[in-house]
């Protein structure tokens, strides 16, 4: 461990006095570089499963055995096209969630679902709660739910979307075992006709691109969630949600060695693991835990866990959630920030029951989507800074820096309209409108508040720098003061990135810990980026 | 990275910036502006609403065009205290406190204030003693004026700001002093030139509060007018001039009062705040400390839960901003946003310090309070999308100009697609155009729970666990049945022997009959899922996360219901209506023309192991409804 590192750690332990043991390898983690979300997965219309064991990891250095789905080559492609598809994809190892499956609204497609848990633990099967099956599934054997893969007959289910939108897919075997082991997933299912209109872009967001960064690539599945132009969006992240009691994985695990090499279905041949009193100890968003979720997607060091949560968008953007409850316990799922307008549930897009032009969805404004097994559902996210009362991007006409006498020429909503500018959708009815009547570096006049000296008060590892947006308004604000960016600032650079960081996670707030730790679980660090950075998906 | 374009910058800056250690010269202190941008007089006015402040898309540097709101204020302590439980038993919190608004926060009011009530000191030879207002006597605490005491705790006047002049001269009857030192003015401010020996000396109100001058920055030199001086010689480096501010209240404060009151003094819910739309809100929080962990030097936050277009810096996430030490206080700062019921906690540790007890209350009353009863409230609605800041427009909306597409997919409050005469003059619980959310009365209500072994833990100097979590006490606003609806604060002996008002707020809800009441309920448990149901008076849904139930086609989306339930992190408003038949059918503002049975109803929870205080098999999540 680098010297850096070490000191990184002490910091750290500063930043969270009431950590009970992070090691150092956890604050190194922290300290990853910029890594964002998409919501990768893979594309096609056939799909081979397989459930299989294997141990997951944990931020407090657990491995947990668990059950999760595997797949190989050959099925379907990497999406989106703009994540290289990495040596791990598909390469046979099981993961937690199971593969995102990616299709098309009207395109019928097949998953087959091969059956490699251990003899004793009997058939599996998968449900595909709201799509259609074109016909019966071949192979297998009856199951209470559905068909199921025995040990030496895999299923096929032959199936079909109605309609776009996220869906979940999870065990019909045995649930209350299976899936918490980890047998579930996700389907997103894509419009079958890209949407045009206001607010829909055919390609990436234009980008101002700084010294140093190149435009972004497109990290979205579809230009639209749904068959509706108010259902455009800008960037895309999927999160699903569950819970892990590590007694009954412990108890699996002890039960099935125990009767390794037994003859599927023969007597004895089976598992008799308690499921109740249930007792989670590990809350995880994608199969991880925080601080492990911000790590990038595909992380090596993750090789089960290939999906990640670590949300960023420049202002304006719109952003689509996909939020699935998975598990067995219901999560409100807290966004800062600002609301989230709920489009559609499980693939149903909730419209006005009277039309009027485009201004029909009559989804919920939500500031925490609760989660619940089985539902899923889809929103969209914005932030824009409106209302704040004080320039978020700290403009000062005057000021020898062209950036800090940007303009701000409003659209006919007031939103900056000037697409490549560094400051596209900044809020003009603030443009320019000081914050502080005291001198806070150059930002100087004027404005309503004191704040007060940095000595009083403690650096979050994710704070900015400076109350503003972006490197350039924070090292005008802090930098000619004498003070610097201040410390401590480890995850969210006030000279690289100084994004607005906002938390979301679990309100049910012990769902953010990890087996007693904080912070952990359920928990993860949204970043509205300023246009200086460069927001990259693909790593 | 530090590119050359910083660089040069940051050379400039250098030389602009002499003044950087103006910031902040005491820990504790408070901020109520009297005047601002958006506020530039009249701070605590609550005029009507005749149009928007900014008509067009540009605001800044324009004057408002209507001046919309106040200023508002308030300040909390962050700390500990004590709470009875309804088995009687004394619990030990991690807490926050009221440091203004000491009588309202007890008589269960919110302990928000305008400037010249939360600007206000106690009587000359008048002390705050450790517990008050429980320890002095509700209603004993008067100020300067005999009205009851709701300033700011710790306020006082500040010493006289003096400075050194370096050059004093003048230009025809404009006169330059370039001090030593800032002075701190502001355009207005009287200042007192002293120590010149000429006709310079006097008293003269500032005209210019920076003034470009050869010596040093702007900001060290200011102006005002006076014809005396004209013609007088300049002065530089006088040993005896002076230029001096008087004694004032700038936000100073005396530590004292704020800690004799401040420490053990938290409440549950904590203190509570309620602002009106357009208000500019300044909260300090003043971290005193918690004096039962001394092993702690934990920072406390206020998240405003729920406020949309929330800034990073002031969303009291200690992660992603920064978070006050103890012996020092932070003032947060929002423009109030839509109408709604939102809340707020400290996001320091939140496993920890939500169930220890540090949530609150806060809701913002709407615009359409302000309406005049002769303006039909469909109108004043129509009015209000001329302000882009809370326009939520469609197509054929009636508004003006109309549009062909939706402004904002995250609006808020569409005008109704069904046209009422409803006018203005009630209260309502949204802008809903309509009057649909009319109510009589309203009551916050807080859903929260303790874990009686995890607040023991809590006390000690011993690592909690999180996983096995358990709430044993289920509370409405701080109360478990039948405190709830025991009138006035609940009160508690801390740990130095004083008694605090530990719950100032019943939940006990009195409607008269016929009459409609606003619940605004919150949950903050931090475990599980709570149900509240409701024997005899059903609930009408009208908001949830702080947001009219509207469909942006402008449909109201309501339900009828007998029992809701919220997981820790929502909210929702709830109407009980107690007329049985109105007068016009489906007119929630008209007569009642057969109001419901007087009599005792309830609010209970159909979980029904919630109904219990930790051992008592009776009691718990459960309070009364009084149709009077």
């Amino acid at each position: 461990m680098s010297a850096m590192n070490t000191k990184t750690a002490t910091s750290m332990k500063r930043l969270f006095p009431r950590l009970l043991c992070v090691g150092t390898a956890t604050a190194a983690l922290l300290l990853a570089a910029a890594a964002q979300a998409a919501a990768p997965g893979i594309k096609g219309t056939s799909f081979t499963l397989t459930a299989k064991p294997d141990y997951i990891s944990q931020p407090d250095g657990q491995s947990v055995y668990s059950w999760g789905y595997a797949c190989t080559a050959g099925n379907g492609s990497a999406a989106p096209s703009t994540i290289p598809a990495p040596s791990t994809l598909c390469n046979g190892s099981m993961q937690i969630p199971g593969p995102t499956l990616i299709v098309t609204e009207g395109v019928a497609f097949t998953v087959t679902l091969n059956n490699g848990l251990p003899a004793a633990a009997g058939n599996t099967s998968i449900l595909f709660p709201g799509l259609a099956m074109t016909s019966a599934p071949t192979g297998g054997a009856v199951g209470l739910l559905t068909t199921e893969a025995t040990q030496s007959s895999p299923v096929t289910y032959h199936l079909v979307a109605n309609s776009p939108g996220t869906r979940a897919y999870y065990s019909g075997t045995q649930g209350d075992l299976q899936v918490e082991m980890g047998l579930y997933g996700a389907i997103i299912v894509l419009p079958a006709t890209a949407q045009t209109g206001p607010g829909c872009h055919s390609g990436a967001v234009a980008h101002y691109v700084a010294p140093g960064n190149s435009a972004e690539a497109d990290f979205r599945l579809a230009s639209s969630a749904y068959d509706n132009p108010r259902s455009c969006y800008d960037r895309e992240y999927l999160f699903q949600f569950s819970e892990m009691d590590q007694n009954i994985h412990e108890t699996a695990l002890a039960q099935v060695t125990a009767r390794s090499g037994c003859a599927a279905g023969a007597a004895g041949c089976s598992l008799e693991v308690p499921t109740e009193p249930y007792h989670p100890s590990y809350f995880m968003i994608n199969g991880r835990s925080m601080p492990d979720d911000m790590d990038p997607n595909y992380a090596t060091q993750y090789p089960h866990q290939p999906y990640n949560g670590n949300p960023h968008m420049h202002p304006g953007e719109l952003v689509l959630l996909r939020i699935i409850g998975q598990g067995r316990w219901q999560h409100p799922f807290h966004e800062h920030g600002n609301h989230v307008r709920i489009l559609g549930r499980d693939g149903n897009l909730l419209l006005a029951s009277t039309a009027a032009g485009e201004a029909n969805l009559a989804g919920p404004l939500l500031f925490t989507t609760t989660t619940t097994p089985g539902l899923a559902m889809d929103g969209i996210f914005q932030w824009t800074g409106k209302g704040l009362n004080w320039d978020a991007y700290g403009h000062k006409p005057g000021l020898t820096d062209p950036l800090a006498n940007l303009p701000c020429t409003p659209d006919a909503n007031g939103y900056n309209s000037a697409v490549t500018a560094l400051n596209y959708y900044e809020w003009c009815q603030d443009h320019d409108k000081p914050m502080q009547a005291l001198p806070f570096g150059d930002v100087a006049g004027g404005g309503p508040v004191t704040l007060p000296d940095p000595n009083l008060f403690t650096n979050g590892a994710w704070y900015g720098g400076s109350p503003y947006l972006g490197p350039d308004a924070t090292v005008r604000a802090t930098g000619p003061t004498g003070t610097t960016p201040p410390s401590g600032t480890i995850a969210n650079s006030p000279t690289g990135e100084a994004g607005f960081a906002f938390m979301w996670h679990s309100h049910n707030e012990r769902e953010i810990t990890t087996n007693n730790i904080f912070p952990g679980g359920m928990l993860m660090m949204m970043l509205v980026d300023s246009r200086e950075f460069q927001i990259d998906e693909s790593n | 990275m530090l590119s050359s374009i910083h660089f040069s910058r940051l050379l400039v800056g250098s030389v602009l910036c002499v003044s950087a250690s103006l910031v902040g010269a005491q820990s504790f202190r408070v901020q109520c502006p009297t005047s601002t941008v958006t506020h530039p007089s009249a701070p605590d006015a609550e005029p009507p609403y005749i149009g928007p402040t900014y008509t067009g898309t540009s605001g800044y540097p324009s004057t408002p065009a209507n001046t919309n709101g106040a200023i508002k204020c308030q300040q909390i302590s962050g700390g500990d205290g004590y709470a009875t439980m309804g088995d009687g038993t004394q619990t030990y919190m991690f807490s926050f406190g009221p440091l203004s608004g000491l009588t309202d926060i007890a008589n269960g009011l919110p302990g928000t204030e305008v400037p010249s009530v939360f600007n206000t000191l106690l009587p000359t030879g008048v002390y705050l003693a450790p517990g008050d207002p429980a320890t002095t006597g509700l209603g004993a605490l008067l100020d300067a004026g005999g009205n009851p005491y709701n300033g700011a705790v710790g306020l006082a006047m500040d010493i006289p700001n003096l400075v050194t002049i370096y050059d004093i001269s003048v230009s025809g009857s404009t006169v330059r002093v370039v001090a030593n030192a800032p002075l701190g003015v502001k355009v207005g401010d009287m200042v007192t030139v002293s120590g010149t020996g000429t006709p310079y000396d006097g008293t003269f109100a500032v005209t210019a509060a920076t003034a470009v001058n050869p010596f040093f920055a702007a900001n060290l030199a200011f102006t005002y007018t006076d014809a005396a001086a004209a013609g007088q010689g300049e002065i530089t480096e006088s040993t005896t001039a002076t230029a001096a501010l008087a004694a004032r209240i700038d936000g100073h404060v005396d530590p004292r009062p704020i800690l004799d009151v401040g420490v053990m003094n938290g409440n549950i819910p904590a203190p509570m705040m309620a602002i009106d739309e357009d208000d500019e809100f300044f909260l300090t929080l003043t971290n005193v400390g918690m004096i039962m962990r001394p092993d702690l030097f934990e920072q406390h936050t206020v998240h405003f839960h729920g406020y949309p277009n929330a800034s990073a810096f002031y969303d009291g996430v200690p992660d992603a901003s920064v978070a006050i030490n103890i012996g020092a206080s932070f003032t947060y700062y929002y423009l109030a946003p839509d109408a709604g019921t939102y809340f707020w906690h400290c996001h320091i540790t939140p496993p920890e310090h939500l169930q220890m007890g540090m949530v609150g209350q806060l809701y913002v009353r709407p615009r359409q309070n302000r309406v005049p009863s002769s303006t039909t409230l469909g109108a004043a609605l129509l009015t209000q999308q001329t302000d882009l800041r809370t326009a939520c427009r469609r197509p054929s909306d009636g508004a003006t100009p109309a549009v062909t597409t939706t402004p904002d997919l995250l609006c808020s409050n569409p005008v109704p697609a069904v046209a009422t005469t409803a006018t203005g003059g009630g209260k309502y619980a949204y802008n809903d155009g309509d009057g649909s959310t009319i109510y009589d009365v309203e009551y916050p209500i807080q859903i929260h729970g303790f874990d009686p072994n995890f607040h023991f833990v809590g006390m000690t100097f011993n690592p909690e666990g999180f996983s096995d979590m358990k709430d044993k006490y289920f509370l409405l606003n701080g109360r478990s049945y039948p405190d709830t609806v025991t009138a006035g604060p609940l009160q508690t002996v801390a740990a130095d022997g004083t008694n605090h008002f530990s719950q100032p707020l019943p939940s006990v809800i009195n409607i008269t009959a016929g009459q409609r009441a606003l619940l605004r309920i919150s949950d903050l448990d931090v475990t599980e899922y709570q149900t509240l149901a409701s024997l005899g008076i059903p609930m009408q849904v009208v908001g949830y996360n702080a947001k009219l139930l509207r469909d942006q086609a402008g449909n109201n989306l309501y339900y009828t219901t007998n029992s809701i339930t919220l997981a820790g992190g929502e909210s929702l408003d709830v109407i009980l209506d107690t007329c049985a038949v109105r007068s016009t059918l489906g007119n929630p503002a008209s007569s009642c023309a057969t109001p419901m049975a007087t009599g005792s109803y309830f609010l209970y929870t159909p979980n029904l192991d919630h109904l219990s205080n930790d051992a008592e098999n009776f009691g718990g999540l459960m309070t009364e409804v009084h149709i009077n």
